[in-house]
């Protein structure tokens, strides 16, 4: 099973993946409207936001763990804004 | 031995590391992750004490890899166990199932998590991340079909996380001779679908 490269949800179906296409690296949570990947940034806010509203964490310390998590990603190995 | 070609060398030593990541991570679940020496480690593992080091620069990187690969199987079987399309209580009852398959060390992350370093936390908020975005996704469909009362996602989620890590961490008290998960688990998405069930007119 693939799973994304910028966050690391399993794609399963063809619906999971940016604009539907199974040859894709990356998912539709990860894709631009135009199929383009979104960039580190984006990806961090989204995730930071994602983070707060399903488990209500403290903002700062959302954004910290995203940016952890990404770091352990494909991605975003060489991403010099992720912390050690 | 001394002069096996680089391959087979390389596969032992992949070998020897895989060894001593499951076998650490058995006696942490004995014994408590903070708890365990190094020395016990490679004893169980049947290898010499400065054969972890050759792996693991620091006890801290031996549980940061333990906690690590822990992370990345539960979150797999998590997605595995949950089918699209998925309703509320089929949700719930993967995670039990879930946790039920990794119970031991799960509980003693979720005990001595903070006592380990930032890094190691982060592999459990890297779990309830996968689990929150399959939850929050059933109980939004069904709070808008009705089925549910509205909630706010991570209220839900801390409710749900609250009930099951209260009877974890309590294991001795509900389940002092087997899993709690098994034995409460079914009991504790039954309540949880209650208290959400929609308010009569
Ligand atoms: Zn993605």
């Amino acid at each position: 099973m693939k799973t994304c490269i910028a966050c690391g949800m399993p794609m399963r179906e063809t619906a999971d993946f940016a604009l539907g296409d199974p040859a894709k690296d990356y998912c539709v949570h990860c894709a631009r409207p135009d199929g383009t990947m979104q960039s580190y940034e984006e990806k961090l806010t989204s995730m930071s936001a994602f983070i707060v509203r399903n488990q209500g964490l403290d903002q700062g310390v959302a954004r910290t763990a995203a940016c952890r998590m990404l770091a352990a990603l494909p991605a975003w190995k060489d991403q010099p804004g992720a912390p050690l | 031995m001394k002069n096996a070609d680089p391959v087979s060398r390389t596969l032992r030593k992949e070998a020897t590391r895989k060894l001593l990541v499951e076998t650490a991570l058995d006696q942490y679940t004995l014994k408590g992750i903070t708890a365990t020496p190094t020395a016990d480690i490679a004893r169980a593992a049947g290898v010499a004490h400065g054969t972890v080091f050759l792996h693991f620069s620091t006890q801290e990187a031996l549980v940061a890899a333990v906690i690590e690969d822990f992370g990345a199987r539960v979150t797999l079987r998590l997605h595995e166990l949950v089918a699209q399309q998925a309703t509320l209580r089929d949700v719930l009852t993967a995670h039990v199932r879930c946790l039920e398959e990794f119970e031991g060390f799960y509980t003693r992350l979720v005990v001595e998590g903070r006592l380990l370093p930032t890094s190691t936390r982060t592999t459990l908020l890297g779990i309830q991340t996968a689990i929150s975005f399959h939850l929050a996704q059933a109980a939004d469909r069904e709070a808008q079909e009705g089925r549910i009362a509205p909630c706010p996602s991570h209220l839900l989620f801390n409710t749900w996380l609250g009930l099951v890590h209260y009877y974890l961490t309590n294991g001795d008290l509900f389940a002092p001779d087997g899993s709690v998960l098994h034995k409460y688990g079914p009991e504790l998405v039954d309540h949880l679908l209650g208290l959400l069930a929609p308010k009569k007119e």
